[in-house]
């Protein structure tokens, strides 16, 4: 395996260049999932039958918490990264470490608010609105969920690894994807929460 | 300590925040539905392009070309899906 | 005895209950000779585990060549059916469970495992690569789309096909109206096979962008390499819609949500909607790998280089873009106003202009080029003019004013044929003779296969022709029988002859293969066509490292420059080569999937969650492995070629 040493470590060798460019085409894919997910809730936002409307059930406070909590989580991995770049591994494991806690966080405020709907009668078979409104939130929560494991094994193996080209891609890899998962809530808060708020 | 907080990423974290206050006018102010649909739609574009490109370093690499056409490829095809279903499926849907 | 009512059939005829003896008989020979034989280890280590792009290519090209037989059967019988008017052959519901897994197994078990197949087989030795980007990944993909494939085909013994057409419109899918399992059959056959395209999607665009010989530029890539790039940047971008599709449609189902549903504000015509924003740009993703094949053969065969590369280039790139704005052209009668209907017709009519240049510049390869009429050469010229009357009824279909008059008849039928049969299978059996000498190292006998494509050119027409007329006197697609005194009775007898013909067309190529292997003679070199890339400049059959030094390359037609022009590709000593290992993950992980999906059918709950718990073990368990691969010595390479220079 030939090791580049003027490139950060996760770009080191072809085979990781490989496996970055690889991921960003995969998160191409991951746009246009959620691309369908935003087409098929717009054309479903106001097909609400007999059900609630968005502006009926959506409550800003948990949504501002999890806002805030996952941009604070995305802005943590990021760190991350940095301080793996500057070979510092136990930052590197503290930042990562916090940023999982902040996802588990988001998680569990979400779980709330997916108990909260289905208390006051907006469950997945209410009428098409909550429908999709439950499936993106979920989409976008199992992808959060499947992060959490995918983060913390590779937390496991940076500590016992160390920072090698192997650990190092792996958790610039998750970077990408925790990054991306951020861009993707941006856009639920702003066209599912407050529009249909406004 | 001050060396694992690079001013660039600390302020596009401060961005990242001012653009969701913004954001969060359209709930507290009151505006049309065109004003507010125009913050967000401004204040979402920008903020996932700072994630792109400060956050998940894009365009660092001999990569990048590939990169950044693979992002707004997807882009384009996805404001076609959306705008595309919006026309075929809302707007231009005669049966209600 | 509860437990096992839900797998009955619910229509049961003999010929279904022949076909579970059939099956049963089958699996049972296969073991029984596997055993006998003691082909087990090999079958384990040498195929089910491998990595290698070759094999896995092979293994697509089985598997379509299959459900090209069990697709072909379904065609057959429709065609009998409907050969004259009032026929009993099949009833209502069998001739609607014929026709929609017809449709299925034909496009996403046929002709995309075939396309895939020479991907896999052809796009690494073009672009002088070991292997793909993940080899590893690939394997997977086979293993999902074969599991999905294999899912879908025991739908019929075990439960009840699907029978809402490949279309699967909702509310007729819903659970109101197809009470059996077959729709979520074709839910989870579709959602593990579409898993398998997606990454086979991501893979080959990462090889193809960074695994490139050196000096091979993007714009010196072989043709067919150009179009699988394109290609699967379109499987990329549009699976992820069949995706969401397929998992909202399987909610509704097992779910009760709301999303087709014609109750509590659900619409059924997002369905169509997002079924055909995937769908339309799949048909160009059978159609772009179909013409790189074509753009091969044809400058193989005329002795001249492709003409106009930047334009054939230029063309798929927009072809790409233009394909994922069309897609309501598939239900222009289905309630959209003239304003949508027009736009849709704009853009269907502008993608035929990039098509067109393509053809053109065919033509002018063609043109005072020397031409030798070799099989897969006689399947790319016939292509031109049966693809021809495709192409133009396509645009009279694409007219939304018009398209009131032929949707849902025969027309459409017969256009849609036209267009996939010389645009795909055509080219799938073109590349098939024209690439079978690489994979196995003889030739397929030419004068059976002159004979194999006369019988299915003439036949395709024959068969489709008269689909044009009656469908503009107004037969339906999709109806199971007619009145005499409709008169349609004379156009589908033709129709049944062509089928028969084309039956006979495919048989004779299975024939060829056994006689070829027979008797074809092994000592045709590497080069038996006198080729222009670089699949060309290494042994056949294929080494398993490809290459034994990584090939030099100045321009498109790399291999033809150092045959005419002493251009040098291998420069420098040899080295050892890096290696994947094989694994059993991928396989063990398919067959979990297919478990998952057939709990999820018969909505087995406990199995769904231990299958799912087993899934997500896979991934930690590849996520912790360490693995690095393996090299081959210098000396093992020398070995290897001197041996296969010998031979």
């Amino acid at each position: 395996m030939k090791i580049d040493n003027s490139l950060p470590l996760e770009y080191s060798t072809e085979e990781n260049q490989t496996k970055i460019l690889g991921f960003w085409i995969f998160l191409g894919a991951e746009i246009m999932l959620f691309a369908t997910l935003f087409a098929s809730y717009f054309v479903l936002v106001d097909r609400t039958g007999s059900g609630p409307t968005g502006a009926e059930i959506f409550e800003i406070t948990p949504v501002l918490i999890e806002t805030i909590v996952l941009l604070t989580s995305s802005f943590t991995i990021g760190l991350a990264i940095h301080a793996m770049r500057i070979g510092n591994k136990k930052a590197m494991m503290a930042f990562l470490t916090t940023t999982l806690l902040l996802g588990a966080g988001f998680l569990g405020v979400e779980i709330y608010e997916f108990v909260h709907y289905v208390s006051i009668g907006a469950g997945l078979q209410t009428s098409a609105f909550t429908s999709i409104l439950l499936l993106t939130l979920g989409t976008h929560g199992a992808h959060v969920t499947f992060g959490l494991f995918w983060g913390l094994f590779i937390l496991m193996q940076v500590r016992k690894q160390g920072l090698t080209p192997e650990t190092a891609n792996k958790s610039f890899i998750f970077s990408l994807y925790w990054h991306f998962l951020d861009v993707v809530w941006i856009f639920i808060f702003s066209f599912v929460y407050l529009k249909g708020m406004m | 300590m001050k060396e694992l907080f690079p001013a660039k990423q600390v302020m596009g974290f401060v961005f990242s925040m001012i653009l969701t206050v913004t954001a969060l006018s359209v709930y507290f102010l009151e505006m049309s539905f065109t004003v507010g649909i125009t913050i967000l739609l401004v204040t979402a574009f920008i903020q996932a392009g700072l994630q792109l490109v400060v956050f998940m370093h894009a365009g660092e690499t001999k990569d990048k070309g590939a990169i950044y056409t693979n992002v707004y490829y997807g882009l384009i095809i996805a404001l076609a899906t959306v705008f595309g279903t919006l026309l075929t499926m809302i707007w231009g849907y005669q049966i209600p | 005895m509860d437990f096992f009512d839900r797998f009955a059939v619910p229509h049961p005829s003999p010929a279904i209950y022949a076909s579970m003896v059939a099956i049963g008989l089958t699996v049972v020979a296969i073991i029984a000779g596997l055993t006998y034989f003691k082909k087990w280890g090999y079958l384990w280590r040498e195929w089910l585990t491998t990595v290698d792009h070759k094999r896995i290519g092979i293994m697509y090209l089985i598997s379509a060549l299959l459900m090209l037989f069990r697709g072909g059967v379904d065609a057959i019988m429709m065609r009998a059916q409907l050969a004259v008017p009032e026929n009993g052959l099949l009833d209502a519901q069998h001739y609607n469970e014929v026709f929609t897994t017809h449709g299925l197994v034909m496009i996403i078990f046929m002709a995309m495992p075939f396309v895939i197949a020479f991907m896999n087989f052809v796009v690494p030795l073009q672009i002088g690569a070991r292997d793909v980007a993940f080899p590893r990944l690939n394997a997977l993909s086979f293993w999902l789309f074969f599991m999905g494939a294999m899912l879908l085909n025991i739908s019929f013994v075990i439960g009840g096909s699907p029978d809402s057409g490949w279309t699967s419109y909702f509310p007729l899918a819903g659970n109101e109206f197809s009470e059996s399992v077959g729709t979520n059959y074709y839910m989870f056959a579709l959602q593990i096979s579409g898993l398998g395209t997606m990454i086979t999607g991501i893979n080959f665009i990462t090889t193809i962008l960074k695994m490139r010989a050196p000096g091979m530029t993007l714009m010196k890539m072989p043709m067919f390499t150009w179009s699988t790039l394109v290609t699967n940047v379109i499987i990329v971008f549009a699976f992820p819609v069949l995706t969401v599709a397929l998992l909202m449609g399987t909610m509704d189902r097992l779910f009760a949500t709301n999303f087709f549903t014609t109750a509590n504000g659900g619409m059924d015509m997002l369905w169509a909607n997002l079924f055909w924003v995937w769908g339309h740009p799949e048909v160009y993703i059978l159609i772009l790998p179909a013409f790189g094949i074509y753009s091969e053969v044809i400058s193989t065969f005329a002795r001249r280089n492709l003409y106009g590369y930047k334009s054939m280039v230029g063309s798929m790139v927009i072809i790409s873009l233009l394909s994922f704005l069309v897609w309501t052209h598939h239900f222009f009668t289905m309630g959209q106003g003239a304003l949508t209907n027009s736009i849709f017709s704009i853009t269907t009519m502008a993608i035929a202009v990039p098509t067109g240049v393509k053809i053109f510049n065919w033509l002018f390869t063609l043109w005072k080029g020397k031409i030798e009429f070799t099989v897969p050469m006689l399947y790319s010229i016939g292509f031109i003019p049966i693809f021809t009357i495709g192409g133009v009824t396509g645009v009279m279909l694409g007219m939304s004013a018009a398209d009131y008059q032929y949707h849902n008849t025969m027309f459409l039928v017969a256009h849609f044929h036209m267009v996939i049969l010389p645009g795909v299978v055509f080219a799938m059996l073109a590349g098939l003779t024209y690439y079978w000498p690489k994979m196995f190292g003889f030739k397929l006998n030419e004068r059976i296969g002159k004979w194999a494509f006369w019988f299915i050119s003439i036949n395709t027409l024959v068969t489709f022709m008269p689909m044009f007329i009656s469908g503009l006197d107004g037969q339906a697609r999709r109806m199971y029988t007619y009145s005499e005194s409709t008169g349609f009775g004379i156009w589908n007898m033709i129709s049944f002859i062509g089928a028969i013909g084309l039956a006979i067309g495919f048989a004779l190529i299975v024939y060829n293969v056994y006689y070829s292997i027979r008797y074809s003679p092994r000592n045709i070199g590497s080069d038996p066509w006198d080729a222009r890339s670089l699949e060309w400049a290494t042994h056949s059959p294929v080494p398993e490292y490809n290459f034994a030094q990584v090939p030099h390359v100045n321009s498109s037609e790399a291999f033809w420059d150092s045959k005419k022009n002493g251009h040098v590709l291998y420069k420098g000593e040899l080295e050892k080569i890096h290696m994947p290992n094989n694994s059993g993950m991928p396989f063990i992980m398919a067959c979990i999937f297919f478990l998952w999906g057939f709990a999820f059918i018969f909505a087995m709950w406990t199995t769904v969650i231990i299958t799912t718990i087993g899934i997500f073990a896979c991934l930690a368990h590849r996520s912790f492995e360490q693995d690095h691969g393996r090299y081959i010595s210098v000396r093992e390479i020398e070995e290897t070629e001197k041996k296969l220079r010998g031979a």
